[in-house]
Parts: structure tokens; C-alpha cells; sequence
């Protein structure tokens, strides 16, 4: 392999280096961005994290697996997987060997940056005999350019047909993102050519080696090299260039994202720093529209988080007010979404930016004291209150294991704070955790037992109640039906399970609930749940939704929850119990009231 | 005698009246009800408000004159085909009976207090609902109630009617005036007892309900409280704490009862909604059966031969019941005799 071109450039090169040039100063200006927008405990961990060694290694390794192999979205969807990592992957692997080829056969040529992009169009096959290292790397380039176009092929087939790949929704593309997807459909065609045209120049392997042959069948001269080696480099010009202003801003973004979120970062302002990075980083694939319950509606398919994104990126002030206010803060479509995008939370961050009129003060509120004396505490909470079915039943089953217990809020209590807190009123929230704590600290228990999952959530993440166990009744009961301290009696009635929201997804609860039902009759799945469970639409979390798009929520989700046959629907949640209630067919039972029913002294 | 086959479905107070008012224009019509005494609602009824009449009476009053009708009970209606100008209707007792016009007066369902379950009903012991009550008013018994003594009670009005969380919009129109009526008998039961309304407001429309009103206040010293209850608990002492807001002075309040009456409102009853859509009756928005207009044709279906009569198109007090039964029969009159 010997230098064709003694000065080893040509102007087709101009584009390209105007383009990488353009990109990577646009990306410089957005790392400098983000920094600068961060706390300054933020950016000093940030900072610190990529110089610890274990998740420096953490960083290369996810960086590795998720932007280049798409192994999450191989697990989802393995067709989508394949796209994503042909071309990602095989990309990646141009240009590694690109750069390999320079350095094996003109290592002089290294600083003249284009030359591993170009490479065939600089250099010519040499007089001696093909060496081994050359016939490789040929055939491993080609292989990995067929790689690439056949991913390329698919998101071809897949922008026509997105249903054969399992998407019912996707986004519409803005027009800038129209053009760059078509410089990224042109650019591997146009290299392909570009290559075979100049094959029987500088070599080649089993793929455009061929091309080449055929070529030259019909086209006898050499006229089309040049052209389609500019063509070629326009469209990585044209691609680059619009790529910040487009979704494939995803693709240097997330390289920022995977580190600041391995250092622990937490987002704190709905548009700024650790936010910007989430933002920059949503392809818009649409995975989470289909993902979000409101989509039940075609209404609010435009409140979803991609569209969130999309209206940050945009500006939108009006826009990212209402997407914020309408959502249930259900948590899937950040369980859903290949890159982890927190639209919860920059949701709530978003409504912490608000000024109210009246700034409510909780400090004077005067709670009677929570009762002494006993080991066991059982805070009930406003939803239970209004459940009352729920915290009979609770007591019952403490009572038939024996248990010294008493219920915390019987005269009356305070809040949670867990509303206020996704109302982004943190302040206020905080006036009620710490008189909350006061209370408990001062009744000297050392357990404190809840039905509420969101009561569980805040007072397991936000209290800070040193000696003191916070424990969901779905883990409590299970422990007793463990240890003996209830005995069941198995029932004949087949139960389907309902993960609520700040249980399943927002505390990891899974498993528990349904080892409790399994004891008390027969346990029927019905997809989706677990992690992928359906809101069932009364959620705090949304301040604006209407109650006739609830309606439809809560329709929607019992539709896929009875699809197994179940004779009674549980759950864990008393917001559930009764959003589920008022539309079920069948009976909806807390998991309190059924171990109740099938319960006696252990 | 006319030949003419009626079927009147329901044997409530609309179907009783329609049917009595048939006979004496010369029809034998056929009743067909569902459960095993005719009456529906008012027959469980102690007293009628506003003049405290006894609610058998009218019962008894229209059973006698529907005597000579065909009756059956225990008997649903299991479908009906329209055929040219008549109605093919199978009963689930194996009868069916080619008729000229068809009746319907299947009136209401009581809402389903379990439904707001903030309220406790069949949580607690303490939480009746206004049947409940009104049964406890004619049998004396329920054991809920048996050997204790009130002396604390509240009535909660509007329980699933004007709630949109419950999925009713509508007003049930009676139960402002039930609750007073039933306020009045509980206080004249238990002379001593501390008597509470909560409500949003009160829809007191009909004769002489205003001075309900006012007598349940001045003579019977019964309090009344704007504002919607919040929730209910049990307290240490087995009776109800029941939460709600004082709108009018902005306050929370808070009293321990020893008895709280749900005044559950009327929903339509849905037993009906299968056989009548599938002859061309609509639903209504508010989940009634909808009549050829809401002004003047109530009682039509809009469908030949079919009438409409009662609770079934939607609240109705048991006075516009009646009236609407009378102008049912004498358009079904009209209809048989004049031209179908």
C-alpha cells in the first residue's frame, strides 16, 4: 500500500474537516455549558468521578455497551437493536481501522486528520505481493460497511413502516432532523460507491472489490471517482452540521450523560445542566408515548416526555408549563426509555421554579402526639383515611400476630409530604417531614408499619428517622407469614396483581405482594406490570389532568389487568384501591384485606 | 274490552299508575316484575314527605286498583323483538306475548354507598344508608340499630349524586328533602338526639319543602352544616368521627356520632339498558334512558308503541311519577285508538 497523492490532501476534504471541525466546537461549547450550569459540589464531583479509577471504568464500560452495542435496546427489541448497533457499532469500527490502515501503511500521513476517512482515495495497492495484514483489513472494512448499510436498511424499512418493529407511535421528525437523517442514510451508500469506484486504485475487499469489477464493465473511465468522493464527503459535512441542532445530538450527548449520571448527579433545575445533558441526549425514538398511560388519549400524546424534551430544547415556555402540570409522575417512561431520561423529575423540577401567590407555612401546625409506649406504629395517611376498609384490616392482621402496635394518626396527623414534594413545593414539604419525624421520635417506636406506598416512598428516601424501621405492610405481612407469626389458610380465588406506581417502580417492591397472594389463593399475571405496570390514573402526581381522561386511564389499565380472568384485583395501594373501584367489574382488595380474610393466630 | 296486549315493565309506583289508569280505559295491561312484590322503592318507604302520608298507603291504594291486571312477578323480561307494529316479549318464565305497546317503567337503582368508601358504609356499623333507615322506620328492625339509643346523629347528603368522581353528575333531587324528612322521624324516635345535615347545598323546589325547611330547624332544632363530609373513622369508642368543612364559617369540624345516614342518590337502573337499546332507545348523558325530548315528550321513546314512564328517565320525585304515569297511559291510549 504506497501514497497515491503527494501532498497527500485534495479540496473534496474541505467539507468534512469544515463539518468535524463545526461538530466537535459545538460540542466543546456544550461540556463547557453544562459544567458552567452546575453546582459547584456538583461539578466537583462530576470532576472527581472521572478521575476515580472504578467509575472511570464504569463510564468506558456503559459508554461501550449502551452508545456503541445498544445492549438495553437489544433486550427490548432486538431488531431495533441490531439497527442501532450496526450502525453505531459498525461505524465505530470504520474508523478505528480507518485509523489503523493509516498508521500500518502510512503512518507519516497520521496528522492529516481526513486520511483515515478517505483512505482509499490516497493511497494505491503497492508493487509487491498483498500482504495478509492488507487482505484483513479490507475484508474486515467491507464487512463492516455491509453492516452498517444493512442497519441503515432497516431504518429505511422502519421510517416507512414503523409497526413491523413493534412501535405503534413514534415522533414526527422536525425538518432538521429529516435532514439529517437523509446525509446519514446518504453517507455509507455514497462511501460504498465512493469505494468502488476506486477499487481497482487502491485495492479493496470482498465487497467493493466486485462493485468495482462491475463498474468498470459499463462505466469504462474514471470520472466518477472524484464526484462521489466529494458527494461522500458533503453528506458527513451536511450531517455533522446539523447534527446539534437535531435528535442525533443524542449520540455525543449520552457520552456526557453516562458519566455525570455515574457520578451521582440528581437533577435539580428543569432546564440547566444535569437536565440539559438529559435533554440533548433523547433520541426522540417515541418509546415512552407508547409507554405513558395518558396515551390512552390521543389528546395527550404531546405531554409525553419526548415531546417535554423536545419543547426544552425548543423554548416552549407554554408548552413545557402544561406537558409539566398534566403528567402522573408514573415513573415508566424513564423505565421505559433507553437512555434513562428522568422526565419525572425534571418535571417536579420544573414546578419547583414556580412563584405562588401564597406561600403556605406548615410550621405552626400543632399535631397531637403520636401515642407512646408502643414498639409498632402504624401511620395510616390521608389516602387510608379515606379507605378505611384498608386500615381495618391492618389492624386486624397486627392484632391476630400479637403484636403491640398502635395507629400514629388516629386522632388526626399531618401529611406525608410526598404531594407537596411532587408538587415541587419542597419547602413546604420539608416544614412536614420535620414534624413529622418530631413525632415519631418522640413516641419512641421502633417501627414504623404503612399501606400507603406513598407514604412508604418519602418516608423511606427523605425521613431521616435514626433506630426507626420504615416498612410497607406488603413486606411486613410477608415477614409474618414468614416467620410464623400469621398462619394462612389457601383460598381457591385467583388474584392478578396491580404494582402501583411509588411501590413497584418507585420503591423496587415486586415480589412480596405477590408471594402474600400466592399464600392466600392463586396468583394470574397479566402483562404489563412490574416495572412496566400501567398508573391507574388517580396518581397525585398530575395537577391538571382531567377526571374524564382519568376515566379512560383507569379503563385502560383494567382492561390489561383482568385479561388473565382474575376473580379479584389486588393491590398494595390504597389511591389505587380506590381509582380502580369505582370502574372495576370485579372486586379490587387491598393485599391487607385479603390476608385478613384468610388469616388466623400463627 | 280492548284486544290489545300492554306490557308494562316494572310494577312500581309508574307502572301500578299506568296500569290502573289502563284498565279503566278499557285495557288489561300486563305487568311484569322483577322481584316479588309490586311497589318497588315507595313500598319499603315509611312516610312520604311533605305531609308525613304513609307511603303503604298509595301502595296498598294501587294494588287494589291494578287488581284486575295480569301480573307477573318474580319474571324478568328476557328480550324484546319488534315485529311490523307489534313487540314480540319473552319473559324468563318461558311466556311470551305479542303486544301492541310496550311500557317502560323500571325507574331506578339506589347508589351504591360502599362505592364512597370515605363514608364507611359497610365499614362500620354506624353508617346506614336513607333505605337503611327508612326500613328501620317501617320494620323496627335492624340489628345495627336494635337496643341502642341515638343520641348523636348526622346525615350526609348528595352520596354519588352530583359527584363526578363517583361517575354521577346528576342530582337526585329527593334526598335534601329526604334527609330533612328523615331528620324530623329520627328526632320525634329520639327526642334528646343532636341531629346534623352536612350538604352543598339544598335543592328544596318542591310544595311546601321550604317550610320542611324551616320547621326542621325551628321545631326540631336540627343543625345544619354547608359543606361536604371528608372522611369518617372509627373512634376508641366504637362510634364515627365524621371530618367536614364548615363553609360557611370556614372551618374544619369535626363531631363522634352514634349514627351517620348516607342519602344515597338514584341511578338508572341498568337491567333495562341492554333490551332498550336494542330497540332503539339511547342512553341519556346522565346514564338515563333518553326520551323523544326532555320538555314535552317525556313519556315517548320516539319508537312507536314504546313509552317511557318513572325513574327510569331520570330522577323523579314520587309525585311527577305518578303524573308522568297517567300521561303514559293516556298516550298509549291514543296511539292503540287513534293511529299507529
Amino acid at each position: 500500500m504506497i501514497d497515491r497523492v503527494a501532498s497527500g490532501f485534495h479540496p473534496f476534504v474541505l467539507p468534512f474537516l469544515f463539518g468535524m471541525i463545526f461538530v466537535l466546537g459545538y460540542c466543546l461549547y456544550g461540556i463547557v455549558k453544562i459544567l458552567l450550569q452546575l453546582s459547584h459540589e456538583d461539578r466537583r464531583r462530576f470532576l472527581l468521578s472521572l478521575i476515580n479509577p472504578v467509575t472511570a471504568w464504569k463510564n468506558i464500560k456503559d459508554i461501550f455497551l449502551n452508545c456503541l452495542l445498544h445492549v438495553k435496546l437489544w433486550k427490548r427489541n432486538p431488531v431495533l437493536g441490531y439497527m442501532h448497533s450496526s450502525i453505531a457499532f459498525g461505524w465505530f469500527m470504520l474508523i478505528v481501522l480507518g485509523h489503523i490502515e493509516v498508521m500500518l501503511f502510512v503512518p507519516h500521513r497520521m496528522r492529516q486528520v481526513w486520511y483515515p476517512i478517505f483512505f482509499n482515495y490516497f493511497v494505491a495497492e503497492g508493487p509487491g505481493p498483498a500482504t495478509v495484514q492488507g487482505a484483513l483489513l479490507f475484508t474486515l472494512m467491507d464487512f463492516f460497511l455491509l453492516v452498517v448499510l444493512s442497519g441503515i436498511a432497516l431504518a429505511m424499512i422502519k421510517r416507512v413502516r414503523s409497526r413491523i418493529f413493534g412501535m405503534r407511535r413514534t415522533t414526527r421528525p422536525s425538518f432538521l432532523d429529516r435532514v439529517g437523517l437523509y446525509s446519514l442514510w446518504a453517507i455509507f451508500p455514497l462511501r460504498l460507491l465512493a469505494e468502488g469506484f476506486t477499487a481497482h486504485i487502491s485495492g479493496g475487499g470482498f465487497l467493493i472489490t466486485p462493485l468495482n469489477w462491475v463498474f468498470r464493465q459499463f462505466l469504462g473511465d474514471q470520472l466518477h471517482m472524484l464526484p462521489t468522493w466529494w458527494a461522500y464527503s458533503i453528506a458527513l459535512c451536511i450531517f455533522m452540521c446539523v447534527l446539534p441542532f437535531t435528535r442525533y445530538m443524542h449520540i455525543p450527548a449520552e457520552m456526557m450523560l453516562i458519566p455525570m449520571r455515574n457520578a451521582g448527579l440528581k437533577i435539580k433545575h428543569a432546564r440547566r445542566g444535569f437536565t440539559r445533558a438529559m435533554v440533548w441526549s433523547c433520541p426522540n425514538c417515541g418509546v415512552c408515548i407508547d409507554a405513558c398511560p395518558m396515551s390512552v388519549k390521543k389528546i395527550n400524546l404531546k405531554d409525553t416526555t419526548v415531546y417535554l424534551n423536545r419543547n426544552i430544547r425548543r423554548g416552549n415556555e407554554e408548552r413545557i408549563e402544561q406537558i409539566s402540570d398534566k403528567c402522573l409522575l408514573c415513573g415508566k417512561c424513564r423505565e421505559v426509555c433507553q437512555i434513562g431520561l428522568d422526565g419525572p423529575s425534571i418535571r417536579i423540577a420544573q414546578r419547583a421554579m414556580r412563584s405562588y401567590g401564597l406561600n403556605q407555612d406548615y410550621t405552626s401546625f400543632r399535631p397531637a402526639p403520636a401515642p407512646a409506649g408502643h414498639k409498632l406504629l402504624y401511620f395510616a395517611g390521608c389516602m387510608t383515611q379515606l379507605t378505611p376498609r384498608i386500615s381495618k384490616a391492618v389492624g386486624s392482621v397486627l392484632d391476630k400476630a400479637g403484636l403491640d402496635w398502635e395507629i400514629m394518626d388516629k386522632d388526626g396527623g399531618l401529611c406525608c409530604g410526598r404531594p407537596l414534594m411532587t408538587a415541587g413545593r419542597f419547602v413546604q414539604a420539608k416544614q412536614l417531614i420535620r414534624q413529622n419525624s418530631e413525632l415519631i421520635r418522640a413516641s419512641g417506636c421502633d417501627t414504623l408499619l404503612l399501606s400507603c406506598p406513598i407514604c412508604y416512598k418519602i418516608f423511606k428516601e427523605r425521613y431521616k428517622l435514626e433506630g426507626v424501621r420504615v416498612v410497607h405492610t406488603a413486606e411486613f405481612f410477608e415477614e409474618l407469614i414468614q416467620t410464623g407469626a400469621l398462619h394462612v389458610e389457601k383460598g381457591d380465588i385467583r388474584y392478578v396483581f396491580h404494582d402501583p406506581c411509588e411501590l413497584g417502580r418507585g420503591s423496587g417492591i415486586y415480589e412480596q405482594p405477590r408471594r402474600i397472594l400466592g399464600r392466600a389463593g392463586y396468583l394470574v399475571e397479566s402483562e404489563p406490570n412490574r416495572a412496566e405496570s400501567i398508573c391507574c390514573g388517580g396518581s397525585l402526581g398530575s395537577l391538571t389532568l382531567g377526571f374524564a381522561q382519568r376515566e379512560d386511564m383507569t379503563r385502560n389499565a383494567l382492561k390489561h389487568l383482568t385479561e388473565g380472568g382474575p376473580d379479584a384485583i389486588a393491590t398494595a395501594c390504597p389511591l389505587c384501591l380506590a381509582t380502580f373501584s369505582r370502574y372495576a367489574d370485579r372486586a379490587v382488595q387491598d393485599i391487607a384485606e385479603i390476608l385478613d380474610r384468610v388469616s388466623s393466630k400463627g | 274490552m280492548s284486544k290489545d296486549n300492554i306490557v308494562i315493565i316494572g310494577g312500581g309506583i309508574a307502572g301500578m299508575t299506568a296500569a290502573s289508569r289502563l284498565l279503566r280505559l278499557g285495557y288489561t295491561p300486563i305487568i311484569v316484575e322483577e322481584s316479588d312484590h309490586l311497589g318497588g322503592h315507595v313500598a319499603e318507604w315509611h312516610k312520604l314527605f311533605p305531609d308525613m302520608a304513609p307511603a303503604q298507603d298509595i301502595v296498598q291504594r294501587l294494588a287494589e286498583e291494578v287488581s284486575a291486571a295480569n301480573i307477573f312477578l318474580s319474571t324478568r323480561v328476557l328480550f324484546i323483538n319488534r315485529l311490523h307494529d307489534t313487540y314480540i316479549v319473552m319473559l324468563n318464565n318461558g311466556v311470551s306475548i305479542q303486544a301492541q305497546a310496550v311500557l317502560i317503567a323500571t325507574g331506578f337503582n339506589l347508589f351504591d354507598a360502599t362505592k364512597k368508601e370515605e363514608y364507611g358504609y359497610g365499614i362500620y356499623d354506624q353508617v346506614l344508608t336513607n333505605r337503611d333507615l327508612e326500613r328501620w322506620f317501617t320494620t323496627g328492625d335492624d340489628p345495627r340499630l336494635n337496643g341502642h339509643e341515638v343520641k348523636r346523629a348526622g346525615f350526609v347528603h348528595c352520596v354519588g349524586s352530583r359527584d363526578v368522581k363517583a361517575g354521577n353528575t346528576q342530582c337526585s333531587k329527593v334526598c335534601c328533602v329526604t334527609a330533612i324528612k328523615q331528620a324530623i322521624e329520627l328526632k320525634e324516635k329520639f327526642p334528646d338526639a343532636e341531629i346534623w345535615c352536612f350538604y352543598m347545598d339544598l335543592r328544596l323546589f318542591g310544595k311546601k319543602y321550604e317550610d320542611f325547611y324551616i320547621n326542621a330547624q325551628k321545631d326540631y332544632g336540627i343543625h345544619f352544616i354547608r359543606g361536604r363530609v371528608s372522611e369518617v373513622s372509627e373512634g376508641l369508642d366504637g362510634r364515627v368521627i365524621v371530618k367536614a368543612e364548615d363553609t360557611l364559617s370556614g372551618k374544619p369540624v369535626k363531631v363522634t356520632l352514634d349514627l351517620l345516614v348516607l342519602m344515597s342518590g338514584m341511578v338508572c337502573n341498568a337491567t333495562i339498558n341492554p333490551i332498550a337499546t336494542s330497540l332503539g332507545i339511547d342512553l341519556d348523558s346522565d346514564g338515563f334512558l333518553r326520551s323523544k325530548d326532555n320538555i314535552s315528550h317525556i313519556v315517548s321513546s320516539g319508537r312507536k308503541g314504546l313509552f317511557l314512564a318513572g325513574a327510569c328517565t331520570g330522577t323523579k320525585t314520587v309525585p311527577e311519577t305518578i303524573a308522568e304515569a297517567n300521561s303514559a297511559a293516556l298516550d298509549i291510549h291514543l296511539y292503540l285508538t287513534e293511529g299507529k
